[in-house]
């Protein structure tokens, strides 16, 4: 009796630090800006919300249904262009946003409904297919200015910090998505699959529906993430948006944090977001050398990532003592 | 169009299909006997295609038989990186999400190797042959080609003897058949692994070398053919040696004729438009068709 209630009171505190963390991390972000008010800091921290979303995005898919994607630079850059024409064509930036989503997901669809009804390489094969489909009509396509580019004109004054907190809030919302649905019916399902597809249909789950829906949900995610990026950069190029590297970025920073957990991609995408421009800049030749190499040695030595890296030191520091 | 210019569409794809073959046969045997799916082939044929230039340039040597010479050397290097990488992924009947990362991982490494050490221009091997052509008829066909495609159809058969009439070949058959079988029956798993990778990676140098006579190059190079061979391994069924004859066939095919109609900017997404029927319409790939039609006679 008085062994169990000590039990709950130690949750009960493990429980309010859980839910406490992420509300004191957005309120320290959020205070962030008025403490270190130097411009480039905040496009740093920008970009890595951004670098965020995208990467809990990728995580959804790959590290609770167990299905990698070499593809996410689509949607990121199917937002971007439904953003940047929408915007020029006088829409206030929130509906472009939306409207990003939706494209973002209807693309996924193209991928999802013939590579998801079966099982096997053919959803990663088709990702990287349709990536280079994707890029290649872009770079030929004549009214978004093919490789050229695509210019944004926005008639309103530039002001920095609306553009870290839409950010801010966008990797918030992404951050929440991941955290409910871990202990959800839905991201239960999908963890279900990852483990044993036909275990989990024999449970009632329909990996077809599920795998499509949350794809479309990262792709929704991943495209707000490049839509917003548009309306920051005000000029976006089909090299860039659906650059590969793009797809590399956003499928590193998950592994790199830790796969199918709800802190790892953050961690991942903050180490990767504030890293990545010191990486490129002093290594701009062997930068993707670097970050396949720590692919290799991630998934050789420690496929648990960051997270998993901590935690067993963390167990084994406790059994020491 | 008149029936010069069919018949020698279908002649240049015939031709095409036979590089198509040799560059995804190597990706089947790997896939069908550790169920990993090279995502690092594009590197390994970009290695080949320098490797054959190399030869070329300091030695001398015909490409074609520089091309030859790239087969033991990735043989050894594709030895090596199962020996080093592969072999500590975990043994699954499917691909896993640890060997996809990986192999994408050894691709990135290869691909900015490349960069590193060859720069990012456009190299090409160019001989006396490049800009010869061949009179049949009235078809005109490029010496080059008909030369590739000869010693593609050459590794092909080779290929099919090593699988049906030694014993390494009666066992790669036997594990893509049935791994756990074959296991039971005294197949040594990890050593025949090995060599089958060595000589999936050798067959990729190969096709590297043949492409790098017929198209100029830079460390990128694979990206496109990796399309190409997915497809076309999707279409033979996976795992099925003669159905990439088919499927490289059937993908050239579509190829050739598709430039009547649509700019040759948007092959890649005439490759990728194929993948998704196939998908959707045939998903065993043709090795499941003529199963079924072996079943119904």
């Amino acid at each position: 009796m008085n062994a169990s209630s000590v039990v709950t009171a130690a949750q009960r505190v493990a429980q309010w630090r859980s839910a406490a963390l992420p509300w004191i991390s957005l309120a320290a972000l959020a205070a962030l800006p008025f403490l270190l008010p130097s411009p480039n800091f905040v496009r740093l921290l920008f970009t890595t919300f951004l670098w965020v979303t995208a990467s809990i995005a990728w995580n959804l898919l790959g590290g609770f249904a167990g299905q990698v994607s070499f593809g996410f630079a689509v949607f990121y850059g199917m937002g971007a262009y439904t953003t940047a024409l929408l915007m020029n064509a006088g829409v206030h930036p929130i509906p472009a946003f939306m409207a990003s989503a939706v494209t973002a997901a209807l693309v996924s669809l193209i991928v999802g409904v013939p590579a998801f009804r079966l099982r096997g390489p053919y959803f990663a094969i088709a990702t990287i297919g349709i990536s280079e489909a994707v890029r290649v009509v872009m770079t030929n396509l004549r009214f978004t200015g093919g490789a050229s580019g695509y210019r944004i004109v926005e008639h309103r004054p530039f002001r920095q910090l609306e553009h870290y907190y839409s950010a801010l809030l966008l990797a918030a919302i992404a951050f929440a998505i991941s955290a409910l649905l871990v202990h959800a019916k839905f991201g239960l399902g999908l963890q279900a699959i990852r483990q044993d597809e036909d275990a989990a249909a024999d449970l009632g789950v329909n990996p077809y529906t599920y795998k499509l829906a949350v794809h479309a949900l990262a792709a929704a995610l991943t495209g707000i993430a490049g839509g917003v990026f548009a309306r920051y950069a005000a000029f976006i190029h089909p090299g860039g948006v659906f650059g590969f590297h793009t797809s590399v970025h956003i499928l590193l920073m998950p592994v790199i944090g830790g796969i199918g957990t709800v802190w790892g991609p953050v961690l991942g995408g903050f180490v990767f977001g504030i890293v990545e421009e010191e990486i490129v800049a002093s290594f701009p030749q062997v930068h993707l050398l670097i970050y396949g190499t720590l692919l290799i040695l991630i998934i050789l030595f420690e496929p648990g990532g960051i997270l998993g890296g901590l935690g067993k030191l963390f167990r084994r520091f406790r059994g020491k003592r | 169009m008149t029936l010069v210019d069919f018949t020698s569409l279908v002649v240049s794809a015939l031709l095409l299909a036979g590089i198509y073959a040799v560059m995804s046969v190597g990706m089947t045997v790997i896939y069908g006997v550790m169920k990993i799916v090279n995502l690092a082939h594009a590197g390994f044929m970009m290695l080949g295609a320098y490797f054959a230039l190399e030869l070329f340039e300091r030695f001398q040597i015909d490409p074609i038989l520089a091309a030859f010479l790239t087969f033991p050397a990735m043989f050894l290097i594709g030895g090596v990186v199962h020996w080093v990488l592969v072999r500590r992924l975990p043994h699954s009947d499917e691909p896993t999400l640890p060997s996809l990362l990986l192999m994408f991982g050894l691709w990135l490494v290869l691909q900015n190797l490349g960069y590193l050490i060859w720069g990012n221009t456009d190299r090409s091997i160019f001989t006396p042959r490049t800009l010869s052509v061949v009179n049949v008829g009235p078809i005109a066909i490029s010496t080059v080609r008909l030369v590739v495609f000869v010693a593609a159809l050459v590794c092909l058969a080779l290929l099919q003897a090593v699988l049906h009439y030694t014993w390494f070949g009666r066992s790669v058959r036997a594990l893509i058949q049935n791994r756990y079988a074959a296991i039971i029956t005294g197949v040594y798993e990890d050593r025949t692994a090995g060599i089958a990778f060595g000589l999936g990676i050798g067959f990729a140098g190969l096709a590297g070398g043949l492409l790098g006579s017929l198209y100029s190059f830079d460390p990128d190079f694979g990206r496109a053919f990796l399309i190409r061979a997915f497809v076309i391994i999707v279409l033979g069924g996976l795992e099925s040696i003669s159905g990439v004859a088919i499927g490289a066939l059937v993908l050239a095919l579509v190829e050739t004729f598709s430039i009547l109609f649509v700019p040759a900017g948007y092959q890649l997404a005439i490759s990728f438009g194929l993948l998704a029927l196939v998908l959707i319409v045939l998903p065993g790939g043709i090795a499941s068709l003529l199963a079924k039609a072996r079943r119904l006679a």
